[in-house]
């Protein structure tokens, strides 16, 4: 056991994340308890987005630049579900609603969500897969980037580029954790995406589902010789990507009110993370969603805001020359092919 | 074969091309295209079209998607124009050492990327241009961030059409470098990794070496015609090297035409034009043009990935009757 523990500190995925914990460490006894409830609120929602991302890669090998769009109709639906919601509390005040106004909200965008990927994939992927294998990746990728321009300015044609926001989802004091006041809504969408990424674990390690999933990512045309129906793992990977992005959108919307390019800086984080921890590495892409929220975090503590793509970036440059592979390396050869 | 034709060959220029030339050349003077606004139009499609050009350069021969395209052609604008403003440096100069960082930058980039596989080389290109604006954004001092630097402009004169005429000439000697240099030996080896990486190197090639002279030689193209953009709008903005520029020019040479050069360039004109169109006659619906552009990147993708130019060649280029087939292919090879 110990020997074990000593030989994965002394990987590349040990060095860095013992780093970044004494990273943590040493910039919260320096300014203060605060930074770690910022990485952590904005680790969790970035390693929802940064999942969907590398589950696409990983699955269906798509180099998805749409993944940001996702999350902006989350926020959305989010908006469009919880409004009308408030507005009828406001002159009917009920103590139960109001609890369970926000999670009727994020539970439609992640409706909405799935219902997006599924239908990305039947109308978009799938066609496109029958026609041509040849350069997938390439021209997926390419394609992607046609569906994110179209969904951004579809937002602004129907929906117009002022910012639809929320106040906040829970009325009601802060909390105080460790002399920090926390608002109830950023400790939720703590406490969300901590139970979402549990409920993904669980579902991609037990699951039968979650089993063929996996089997998918390793070797698709062996998946299809034990009986895996592919098509159907696609559509539903596309629609649990979507949605996880989706989620994340709509419980951060107190913090991102909803306009059309909101999705972009989500699709960055996202591409950060799965970049540095290896495309298409699930597992990995939960531990860097912290890992980039905390160099986020350091970066506009430290350095000012603005920042905040130029060093990741640089990090990133740093990670690739010494690991091409990223931190963790990955399995997943698809993407890496061609 | 005359001294018109081998001129031509030269060129790699047909007689079509040497006429749709000639038509741009004449047009500004047409109406209704002797207005100023649609010279501004037509110098905005001109530009996206040399810029497809070296785009599609990278992308249709080595098969990487340079997604810092516009990011790494703002910072030859940004580099010529602050030169120009704090130095005092004549743009004519300034322009060429844009170029040359632009291209400094791409080959450092590549360095990096390029012995990766494509879609690294994609999304790091894309890390790249997002810092580039970040910095662009924050160094205020220098650039003055958001608030725009003004530079001088290239000519003396309100008049649009010496610009016209120079990104016009900018855009042919971007296609005659790129379609000399795919001809040539090197251009065969882009070609060979495009299409099949393990078969070129097998063959002794070394992809990331010349993955690297590409990468390089289409950056310090995309400076150059950074400098002209600085120097034609008279202000630069960090929104210059904003992903969706890159998306516009990389949606030009797609539907143009991937590995064909001239597809991108043909496209751009009418392309744009519709584009420009559409935005100022029906701008009580914002985004429609861009929904056009993602639809019709989307549906090319598709159903017809090899884009206008594979139509082209499959359907156009090569009619029974043999004058139509000298216009549209240039003399033959046998004299």
């Amino acid at each position: 056991m110990s020997d074990r523990f000593i030989r994965w500190c002394r990987s590349a995925a040990g060095v860095t994340i013992l780093l970044s914990i004494l990273l943590a460490v040493i910039a919260t006894i320096d300014r203060g308890p605060y930074i770690l409830v910022n990485t952590a609120i904005t680790g969790g929602m970035l390693a929802l987005v940064a999942v969907g991302l590398a589950l696409l890669l990983g699955v269906m090998n798509v180099a998805s630049f749409v993944h940001g769009e996702y999350f902006m109709i989350g926020t959305l639906v989010a908006y469009y579900v919880f409004t009308p919601l408030q507005n009828f509390l406001n002159t009917n005040p009920s103590p139960l609603l109001a609890m369970v106004a926000p999670l009727i909200a994020i539970l439609a965008a992640a409706v909405a969500g799935a219902a997006a990927g599924a239908l990305t994939e039947i109308m978009v992927f799938a066609p496109m897969r029958r026609r041509s294998r040849e350069n997938w990746v390439m021209n997926s990728f390419l394609l992607t980037v046609g569906l994110a321009v179209l969904l951004i300015n579809g937002h602004l044609l129907i929906f117009g580029a002022d910012f639809k926001g929320i106040v906040r989802y829970w009325a009601g004091a802060p909390v105080t954790i460790m002399d920090v006041f926390i608002s109830r809504d950023r400790l939720f969408a703590f406490l969300l995406s901590i139970i979402v990424i549990l409920a993904f674990w669980v579902f991609m390690k037990t699951t039968r589902t979650g089993r063929a999933i996996r089997a998918v990512s390793q070797d698709e045309t062996g998946s299809l010789m034990v009986g895996i129906n592919l098509s159907a793992i696609l559509i539903f990977t596309m629609a649990l990507g979507c949605s996880l992005a989706a989620v994340a959108g709509a419980s951060l919307l107190f913090l991102y009110p909803s306009y059309p390019t909101v999705g972009l800086e989500a699709l960055y984080m996202a591409w950060f993370i799965v970049i540095l921890v290896g495309l298409g590495n699930i597992i990995g892409a939960l531990t860097g969603g912290f890992m980039v929220a905390l160099l986020k975090v350091l970066t506009v503590e430290y350095i000012g805001s603005g920042w905040d793509f130029v060093v990741p970036t640089a990090l990133i440059i740093l990670v690739l020359i010494f690991k091409p592979s990223g931190i963790f390396g990955s399995e997943v050869r698809g993407v890496l092919d061609q | 074969m005359n001294a018109f034709d081998k001129l031509l060959r030269q060129l790699n220029l047909t007689p079509a091309g040497v006429l749709g030339l000639a038509v741009l050349a004449v047009l500004p003077f047409i109406p209704p295209f002797n207005q100023e606004y649609l010279i501004r139009w037509l110098i905005a499609a001109a530009l996206i079209a040399a810029g497809a050009i070296a785009f599609d350069f990278t992308a249709g021969f080595i098969n990487i998607v340079n997604f810092g395209f516009y990011a790494i052609l703002g910072l030859g604008g940004y580099t010529s124009a602050i030169l120009s403003v704090n130095v005092g440096l004549t743009p004519w100069i300034g322009v060429f050492i844009g170029a040359a960082a632009a291209g400094v930058l791409g080959f450092l980039t590549g360095l990096l990327t390029l012995r990766l596989r494509g879609i690294f080389a994609a999304v790091m290109a894309w890390f790249v241009g997002l810092a580039l604006m970040g910095l662009a954004t924050k160094m205020v001092w220098l650039t003055r961030g958001p608030l725009g630097l003004r530079t001088p402009r290239l000519f003396d004169t309100a008049s649009n059409i010496p610009y016209y005429y120079l990104i016009l000439l900018l855009m042919l000697v971007t296609y005659i470098i790129c379609s000399r240099v795919v001809a040539s030996k090197v251009g065969i080896a882009f070609k060979a990794i495009g299409q099949n990486m393990d078969a070129a190197k097998t063959s002794g090639i070394n992809p990331t070496y010349y993955r690297i002279i590409n990468f390089t030689l289409s950056c310090t193209l995309a400076g150059l015609l950074g400098g002209f953009y600085a120097h034609y709008y008279g202000i630069l903005t960090p929104d210059i090297m904003h992903t969706s520029k890159t998306v516009e020019v990389l949606a030009v040479a797609y539907i143009g035409g991937r590995g064909s050069l001239w597809g991108g360039a043909a496209i751009a004109f009418p392309f744009i034009l519709a584009m420009e169109l559409v935005r100022s006659g029906l701008s009580n619906l914002p985004g429609l043009n861009l929904i056009l552009y993602g639809l019709l990147l989307i549906l090319v993708m598709i159903y017809y990935p090899g884009g206008f130019a594979k139509f082209f060649d499959a359907y156009i280029r090569h009619p029974k009757n043999r004058a139509l087939n000298y216009f549209l292919n240039g003399a033959s090879v046998r004299t």
